[in-house]
């Protein structure tokens, strides 16, 4: 095991500690063990971001997003990858979306949802750079890298890459990786800033014109950011992208009571000695009291099998590495970070079609599955090599394959012995993750108070599905 | 009530006394002009064209806060049309792709990244008086959280009345300056020191001798251009700062001080015994529900006072009680909690003198503040104190530590000579010309100092005060250190700071005033959310 990857789990470990004691306090009062079936016997108050019509921008935003014109074919909008009635994630469960001039490209990486988009942090890698007036746009105005000395911050020892958008962290603003699709030749396809430009002044100079004045539209590369901007002010703005409506939420909130599976399912999400889910997924309302993001959006070497399917995937040499490239290319050199992506949310999991960056697998049933068996049963997980004997890790370099995490549970179990996680862990699991899922209304069929939430929701899904048929 | 109780009520009551010996109440106090309470908030990062290049026009986009001028509103020394469509920064082909002309940010773009603003790269973007490289030098566009606005050349953006809609409503109904700048060029601890001391210079490090922090004054001694921390204050570590120190000389808490008149520094998140949702003690943060973003309540560089033996409460103790604040002979030693503040004042005991620092996520410096937060704080503090009983007698100054780097079209002419290496003002090595400019000497008055090359970028410069001439703009040339000169002038007898500060020459602020008059401009009110005026307050108070 190498420093890396022998750093960060015990950062977990010492977390997962701190977050287990919080939960009894939080959801079960102290005297409470693991989680039992019913309501929540200590509800609490989430606080949710406050909701308000959309601005000028963000109504822009929100018309770009669903405008198939900003695609070099003219057929694919925003809203073809990122599905508003699948949690703004992929409409299907093709490992990676298809794009391009023909809509024949396929790409490389699984569609992420961008609902919740909002609570990742910038990147950066922990402890954040020390603050010193000298190099002065960080004169603590950088407090966009990971808190320094805040209670309950995750490793605050250990050198934890953490935050940034898209899986390799890349992209260091919403505004930015809305930039990422207009102009990949796979996604929309844009040529250049100039010719997205030529089609934004026409359909949206005017309106974007009394926003940042008449000038501003003239320059084609200002309009095409003030344009991502404008994206970014609609995902920020617009309640259906941090609706917090899952059946776990209202549970949380006293509203909602866990059938029996479910509360096995957390009781084993959250064992540290068995799912240990919540190591990394973290399934407790933070200080502030904002509902559990699901993920601590630090990086993670998984180890996930190659994925066969991927048309990139067909160059044996060639592989995603993740934050140290090729897609992100300032990390090239740190080969300790290689195989590494960031913790995606389980919000609205159960929901999805395809899983991890590379979008080896489709289903909830099989994603256990890898977690379980790929320490116990490699030969079940991946292809056998020349001599029989199964290919772990065969989506890294072998001289990369150090950095996948052993060490925390449920890996490192020893081959041939017995996972962790029995069969009913996982099914219960998977109950628990739906729970996950926005747009509960209650048992008795009632609203959960989101309704207002919801009901725009489900009108973009038609303007979704309408664009997808060319409309 | 038990024996031990009443000895210690006899020595409170004592200790009262032998305050109330020393310091006199401001109203009692003999002042210059008719004010007997300054409050003095001072802002971070904002270039005056960055908030008022188009005053007093606003695009008033529907759906947002409208601004409408008040006819015979004046002019001010803003964005041109030809600097607005025809902008030397658009022209320079050294800005390269960032080549930009000033363009509108829209209150949705309140949250921006960050820009450049060390002591060299503002000189350079200022290009000897051309102001034309800012996307070049100052406009890196770093920090802000994921949410922020990044677009290339940020930097050239400027918000309107629609945004910065309460600090135009004072402008309209108060006065302003158009030519305040900074005294120096560089970043926050400068500017802050600067303001409290008119220098820069004696700078002495506990840390590494040498630093991209400080330059050889060329007298032996050190001149600080940038943000070292405050090795006095608990709060400044070696995982904050890798540079920290110390000011030698003198600052205007000592002749307040020595002459009786109460006074405090009340900066948000100081009370480190303060619990919150955000934690406790130094690393306290609060998150901005505009950035997005979880700022620390306290920024030790942020507190100019810490830096001096003579001024700081390192552990940041507590006042004895609200009555002792301003007072000298408390543990607190004139440095308090924003909160303080309101106490003291609802005690009936508003200092004579009050420099006011906002919670960090309110302080209006981009990457983890924004000008929405920084109005909520504005407003909710303008509010508050002219509901007070004082505000017959009172001046609110809203000033800035520095321009963040934000392009300002305005440079002013050289009045303070430097000859550093980090100089690149005029020329490499140069801020000035030798023998011409004037260069000011140290605090050890040897000889001209390096490291002080100013006036600094310009930034936005209000009074709002039942004695500020309405809806007026002055243009006489004033600095940080005008302030300082106006304390001294109103309580002190015109006495001065020495050892080489800016506050002898610094230009007069009292064109803002009508002192001749009534004082009988009228209060006005704002929502703390929309920046417009209400008939009543919402007595929020900034946490």
């Amino acid at each position: 095991m190498n420093a890396a990857s022998g750093g960060r789990p015990h950062a977990r470990r010492a977390w997962l500690a701190g977050a287990a004691c919080l939960g009894l306090i939080a959801l079960t009062g102290p005297a409470a063990g693991a989680p039992q079936p019913g309501p929540n016997p200590a509800p609490v108050r989430l606080v949710r971001p406050a909701a308000r019509p959309l601005s000028a921008m963000a109504r822009i935003g929100r018309d770009l997003f669903f405008d198939p014109r900003l695609s070099a074919s003219g057929r694919l909008s925003c809203a073809g990858c990122h599905v508003p009635s699948r949690a703004y994630g992929p409409p299907d469960g093709r490992s990676a979306p298809l794009g391009g001039l023909r809509d024949r490209d396929e790409g490389r990486r699984a569609v992420p949802s961008l609902r919740y988009a909002d609570r990742i942090p910038a990147f950066g890698i922990g402890p954040d750079a020390v603050v010193e007036g000298a190099a002065s746009p960080v004169s603590l105005a950088q407090p966009g890298a990971p808190p320094r000395k805040v209670a309950g911050a995750a490793g605050a020892s250990a050198m934890v890459p953490q935050g940034g958008l898209f899986w390799d962290g890349r992209a260091a603003s919403l505004e930015l990786q809305a930039m990422g699709p207009l102009f990949n030749p796979a996604e929309l396809a844009n040529r250049d800033t100039a010719a997205l430009a030529r089609r934004l002044e026409a359909a949206y100079g005017p309106r974007l014109a009394a926003l940042i004045g008449a000038p501003a539209v003239e320059d084609p590369r200002r309009l095409v950011y003030e344009a991502a901007y404008a994206v970014v002010r609609f995902e920020i703005e617009d309640s259906t992208f941090h609706p917090y409506t899952s059946k776990f939420d209202a549970y949380l909130e006293g509203r909602a009571r866990l059938t029996a599976a479910e509360a096995r399912g957390l009781a084993a999400f959250d064992d540290p000695a068995r799912g240990n889910c919540a190591a990394c997924h973290l399934d407790r309302p933070d200080a502030a009291g904002r509902p559990p993001a699901f993920t601590d959006f630090q990086y993670e070497a998984l180890g996930v099998p190659r994925n066969a399917a991927l048309p990139a995937n067909r160059d044996t040499g060639s592989y995603d590495l993740g934050l140290c490239g090729p897609a992100r290319t300032d990390l090239a050199r740190e080969a300790k970070y290689c195989g590494m992506f960031r913790t995606p949310s389980l919000r609205n999991a159960a929901t999805r079609g395809v899983f991890f960056h590379n979008g080896r697998y489709h289903r909830l049933e099989d994603v256990l599955a890898f977690y379980v068996l790929r320490d116990a049963r490699p030969d079940s997980v991946y292809p056998r090599g020349p001599g029989g004997r199964a290919r772990r890790f065969d989506d890294l370099p072998a001289a990369d394959t150090a950095n996948v995490d052993r060490a925390d549970r449920p890996f490192g179990t020893p081959p041939g012995a017995a996972s962790p996680l029995s069969a009913r862990d996982r099914r219960d699991i998977i109950a628990f993750l739906r729970t996950l899922t926005d747009g509960y209304r209650g048992a008795a069929g009632s609203a959960s108070g989101h309704e207002d939430d919801l009901a725009p929701g489900a009108g973009l899904h038609h303007a979704a599905v309408r664009l997808r048929r060319g409309g | 009530m038990t024996i031990t109780r009443f000895v210690s009520s006899i020595a409170a009551a004592f200790a009262l006394a032998a305050c109330g010996r020393r310091e006199r109440a401001p109203d009692a106090l003999p002042t210059a002009t008719p004010i007997k309470h300054l409050v003095v908030i001072f802002g971070e990062n904002i270039s005056f064209d960055h908030y008022f290049g188009t005053y007093p026009v606003a695009a008033n986009p529907r759906g947002e806060p409208a601004f409408t001028a008040a006819p015979g509103t004046p002019a001010v020394n803003g964005l041109s049309p030809a600097l607005l469509a025809h902008n030397p920064n658009a022209a320079n082909g050294q800005n390269g792709t960032m080549a930009s002309n000033p363009f509108r940010l829209d209150r949705t773009q309140a949250a921006t990244a960050d820009q450049s603003h060390d002591y060299t790269e503002e000189q350079l973007a200022y290009d000897g008086g051309a102001a034309d490289l800012f996307p070049k030098y100052t406009g890196a566009g770093l920090g802000g959280g994921t949410t922020a606005f990044y677009t290339p050349a940020v930097v050239m953006g400027y918000y309107d009345g629609n945004t910065v809609t309460a600090l135009w409503n004072y402008a309209q109904h108060f006065a302003m300056s158009d030519a305040a700048y900074g005294d120096v060029y560089g970043p926050s601890a400068p500017g802050a020191i600067g303001l409290v001391s008119g220098q820069t210079n004696g700078w002495v490090t506990d840390t590494a001798a040498d630093s991209t922090s400080w330059v050889h004054d060329g007298q032996g001694g050190f001149t600080l251009i940038s943000d070292a921390g405050p090795s006095l204050d608990v709060c400044s570590d070696s995982l904050l700062y890798i540079n920290q120190g110390r000011m030698t000389g003198r600052n205007v808490g000592d002749l307040l001080s020595a002459a009786g008149v109460t006074w405090g520094w009340f900066q948000g998140g100081f009370d480190l015994g303060t619990a919150t949702a955000g934690g406790k003690g130094c690393s306290r943060t609060t998150k901005s529900s505009i950035a997005l973003q979880a700022a620390p309540d306290f920024i030790p560089h942020h507190e100019p006072f810490q830096y001096y033996r003579s001024t700081a409460n390192p552990r940041h103790l507590r006042p004895a009680s609200p009555g002792a604040i301003g007072r000298s002979g408390d543990a607190a030693n004139h440095q308090y909690d924003l909160r303080d503040f309101f106490a003291a004042v609802r005690e009936g005991n508003f200092p004579a003198v009050a420099f006011l620092k906002a919670p960090a996520h309110e302080d209006g410096h981009a990457g983890y503040s924004d000008p929405l937060d920084e109005q909520t704080f504005l407003t909710e503090v303008v509010n508050f104190v002219e509901e007070s009983p004082e505000w017959p007698r009172t001046a609110i100054v809203i000033l800035y530590d520095d321009s963040d780097g934000w392009y300002d079209h305005q440079m002013a002419p050289i009045g303070n000579a430097s000859f550093d290496r980090r100089d690149r003002l005029s020329g490499t090595g140069a801020c000035g010309v030798r023998g011409t400019t004037p260069q000011l000497g140290g605090v050890k008055g040897a000889g001209p100092v390096n490291g002080r090359c100013g006036p600094g970028p310009r930034q936005p410069f209000l009074v709002v005060s039942p004695w500020a001439r309405p809806n007026y703009v002055d243009h006489t040339l004033v600095t940080q250190s005008s302030v300082l000169r106006f304390i001294e002038d109103n309580w002190l007898g015109g006495r001065r700071i020495g050892g080489g500060s800016f506050d002898a020459a610094a230009g007069p602020i009292t064109g803002m005033f009508d002192f001749a008059g009534q004082g009988t401009t009228p209060r006005l009110f704002l929502d703390d959310s929309l920046g417009t005026p209400v008939a009543a307050p919402s007595n929020r108070l900034p946490e």
